[in-house]
């Protein structure tokens, strides 16, 4: 039994890009979302049941899943607004309010235990959703929800050099 | 410059005329005794206390801390005949804390503790930031 610890400070990295090799663990032409307080991977599988006169317990069939990533970060503001222009990636020049507004679909890699060799990732697509930096002046520092909806399937990968 | 000099520098002035003066002198103990209960109608300030702790703990271990900076302030006057001026002296003292800058929070509370002829304030200030 081994856990993934991730106290080291570069072991959960979650990075983003307009395109799929944007967001590979090697590239730097997409943004790896910094401060993340938490994050979640959601892989919700649907249930259909029902009942019938003939069994005693509920029968069931699985519908297709709703996969989300969910988070809560510190907001970085070249990360939330975007570098303005100049990169190869959309995702690093509007940032995640730009393409939560524009509704552009982004690449994401989830690393669950840093970006090394021999490290496990899921991957996916989706739309930056759930914005909603908030504030106040017991924490004084801007943070927000962030939410990427899945479209499709994670795929599950391991880092290769 | 550390708060203990702001609040030297601007209670000066805003106590010029008062019963109270400022003392540029630490709270430090003459034979035992602190320097506020042997110099009454003097106002000591004490250094700076400051305690970083961490407001945001984050992934990448680049955690947003907050920082703390407590203040102590000390007047001590006769306990049977009290200056006329007081209560101005102890609202003015407390409204100190509006002279320190950039701070998310700024508190002041005075207490006062009575010790055979003489009572103390004690005054606790405390700033916040990011």
């Amino acid at each position: 039994m081994a856990v993934i610890n991730v106290s080291a400070g570069s072991e959960a990295v979650l990075k983003l890009g307009d395109a799929a090799a944007n967001a590979t663990p090697t590239s730097s032409d997409g943004i790896t979302v910094p401060a993340m307080q938490d994050i979640t991977i959601n892989n919700s599988t649907g249930v259909f049941r029902w009942k019938q006169l003939d069994l005693t317990s509920e029968s069931a069939v699985t519908t297709p899943s709703t996969n989300q990533i969910t988070m809560n970060i510190v907001v970085d503001p070249t990360t939330f607004f975007g570098t303005g222009a100049g990169s190869i990636d959309n995702v690093k020049d509007n940032g995640l309010y730009g393409v939560s507004r524009s509704k552009t679909k982004v690449y994401f890699s989830a690393f669950f235990d840093g970006t090394d060799t021999g490290s496990k990732y899921v991957t996916g697509e989706g739309y930056i959703s759930g914005l909603a930096p908030t504030v106040n002046m017991d924490a004084p520092v801007w943070v927000t929800p962030v939410t990427i909806e899945v479209d499709g399937d994670f795929s599950a990968v391991t880092t290769v050099s | 410059m550390a708060f203990r000099d702001t609040l030297i520098t601007n209670l000066t002035t805003s106590l010029s005329g008062s019963n109270v003066s400022v003392s540029t002198e630490l709270p430090w103990n003459s034979s035992g005794t602190p320097l506020y209960i042997n110099n009454k109608k003097k106002l000591y300030i004490d250094e700076d206390n400051i305690a970083k702790t961490e407001l945001i703990p984050v992934l990448d271990n680049n955690d947003v801390f907050q920082t703390e900076t407590t203040v102590q302030a000390f007047v001590t006057v006769d306990a049977k005949t009290q200056p006329d001026d007081i209560d101005t002296i102890v609202s003015t003292i407390l409204a100190g804390k509006d002279g320190i800058t950039g701070q998310t929070i700024k508190e002041c509370e005075v207490n006062t503790e009575i010790e055979t002829d003489y009572i103390t304030y004690t005054f606790d200030y405390r700033f916040v930031t990011v």
